[in-house]
């Protein structure tokens, strides 16, 4: 499903990544962890097909990501659930617009937009707040938009980076059950953090990456 | 079927209009500005036609017939006159009268006349073509009859003033070159000033353009709202000048404009093609403007 191959990537004079090599099966469920700076983010970025490698190849789905740009990239990006870091909120949108617009752009009928995304916000325990701007909402609640948006697609493949950083004990769970959820109906699955709590409650295969390798 | 992206493509301009409203209204305006000036253009083209129209509806002709023609060859002509649509004989000169004509019109001098052999004057008629609503074209048809009578048998000569029907033929086609011309920087700074204006806000939501594209939207997805919106910015700025022009209409119309103290010149306002031309063109270039703008910066 997800194959690296020599993979480097540079920004300038900073290398950040070096040499990696990886394979995650169909259906998998990965961790990939290490400290801050380590290129767990990059990795990610490199897989969804939002950064070019410098040089190596990405094999995804059988589709190799140097060579595809423009429509193809987009549609290929729509298989893809991606929970960013940062979150990347549309702040002049609802919190229900934040989610349905990943439905808008598969061009799906409006009704079946709303009860989507009506309920993937009951499953983050965002419903009621689905009328509101994300900047009105707290970090863990903005995480948790940002969850529900990758999900709600129903993707092939579920990158999230740091997903539970700024949630509780009790939402991590919660959110865990989503992608367990994710996992279960089919999808590939690739959680980059670097939360103890995260790796120790799961039994899945965790990569390390340490000082840009694997 | 109601797909999201429809919604989506209405709901995101009018967001995009409500939040830059200053922005919008400055380009709404400026559209407005540009099309008066061509509109004003066109109304004054439309205006000149009319009158042109109006004026060149009644020509009158002398038709000489030569000397000594025979009563048939006389009736030959005289039906042929009749014949042409929207002729008229007003009055049959013959050569007595015309000599008779002559003598009044000299008074004293006429004596000179009588030293004549023979009456040098031809025998005439007088013809009054009338036109319903053809204007300038009428005036061509006239200057084709004029030729066709000239070559008839029996006839000497035809004399018609077509002076000011030869000299309206260049004036028209100078206005419409300046319409043209006039028209091409208009239309020029419409579609600058929409491409700026679609520029401005794509700046002000890069970041959410960017993140559109990471969560797999097409560039036609990202662009279309934008392209609607320069839509409705044309199409603001197009009726906006149609309002404009018709207050001045109904200001200059209601003023008559009397010429050598006979001739009143009733204004029009533009008619129905002319006003879907300006509305067309506005959203075209709405339309233009904005996928100009959005392609330069909306891609993967």
């Amino acid at each position: 499903m997800i194959q690296l191959f020599r993979l480097f990537k540079k920004f300038g004079d900073h290398t950040a990544l070096h040499d990696v090599n990886m394979h995650v099966a169909k259906g998998e469920f990965v961790f990939i962890t290490g400290p801050s700076g380590a290129g767990k983010t990059t990795l990610l970025k490199l897989i969804s097909g939002s950064e070019k490698p410098s040089s190596g190849s990405i094999l995804v789905n059988d589709i190799d990501l140097n060579r595809i740009g423009g429509v193809r990239l987009d549609l290929f990006r729509r298989k893809i659930g991606y929970v960013f870091q940062d979150f990347k909120l549309l702040p002049n949108r609802t919190v229900f617009e934040n989610v349905s617009i990943v439905l808008e752009i598969m061009n799906l009928p409006f009704s079946v937009i709303k009860s989507k995304t009506c309920q993937i916000l009951n499953s983050v325990g965002l419903k009621e707040k689905a009328h509101l701007s994300p900047l009105a909402l707290s970090g863990g609640e903005q995480q948790r938009v940002a969850i529900a948006r990758a999900i709600v697609k129903e993707p092939l493949i579920l990158l999230a980076d740091e997903p539970t950083g700024n949630l509780d004990s009790d939402l991590t769970r919660r959110i865990m059950v989503l992608f367990r959820d994710v996992h279960q109906r089919g999808a590939t699955v690739v959680v980059a953090t670097h939360s103890r709590e995260l790796l120790d409650n799961n039994d899945f295969r965790t990569i390390v990456l340490n000082k840009e390798r694997i | 079927m109601a797909t999201g992206a429809h919604s989506h493509v209405i709901k995101q301009a009018l967001s995009h209009i409500r939040k830059n409203r200053f922005v919008h209204g400055v380009a709404v305006g400026a559209t407005i500005g540009a099309f008066v000036i061509l509109g004003l253009f066109f109304l004054l083209f439309c205006n000149l036609n009319a009158w042109m129209k109006s004026w060149g509806n009644t020509f009158s002709m002398t038709v000489y017939l030569q000397d000594g023609i025979s009563d048939f060859k006389r009736d030959k002509v005289d039906s042929f006159i009749r014949g042409l649509p929207g002729a008229e004989i007003s009055e049959y000169i013959s050569k007595k009268q015309a000599l008779s004509d002559l003598k009044s019109a000299l008074g004293q001098e006429s004596v000179l006349l009588d030293r004549l052999s023979r009456n040098p004057l031809p025998a005439s008629y007088e013809v009054i073509f009338e036109g319903e609503g053809e204007g300038h074209d009428f005036g061509k048809k006239i200057i084709e009859i004029e030729a066709n009578l000239g070559k008839l048998d029996g006839v000497e000569e035809v004399q018609f003033n077509h002076e000011w029907l030869n000299r309206l033929d260049p004036l028209m086609k100078n206005m419409a070159l300046a319409g043209f011309v006039i028209g091409g920087v208009v239309c020029s700074g419409v579609l600058f000033v929409i491409m700026n204006t679609i520029k401005l806000i794509i700046y002000a939501r890069k970041e959410e353009i960017e993140i559109q594209k990471l969560i797999g939207a097409t560039d036609w997805f990202v662009k279309k709202p934008f392209v609607f919106e320069g839509a409705v910015i044309g199409a603001a700025g197009g009726i906006g000048s149609l309002v404009v022009l018709f207050l001045c209409y109904i200001i200059f119309a209601a003023k008559k404009i009397h010429l050598f103290g006979i001739v009143t010149l009733d204004f029009v306002f533009l008619p129905m093609e002319y006003i879907f031309f300006l509305l067309i063109v506005s959203i075209a270039l709405g339309v233009t403007g904005s996928f100009i703008a959005t392609s330069r910066f909306v891609s993967n």
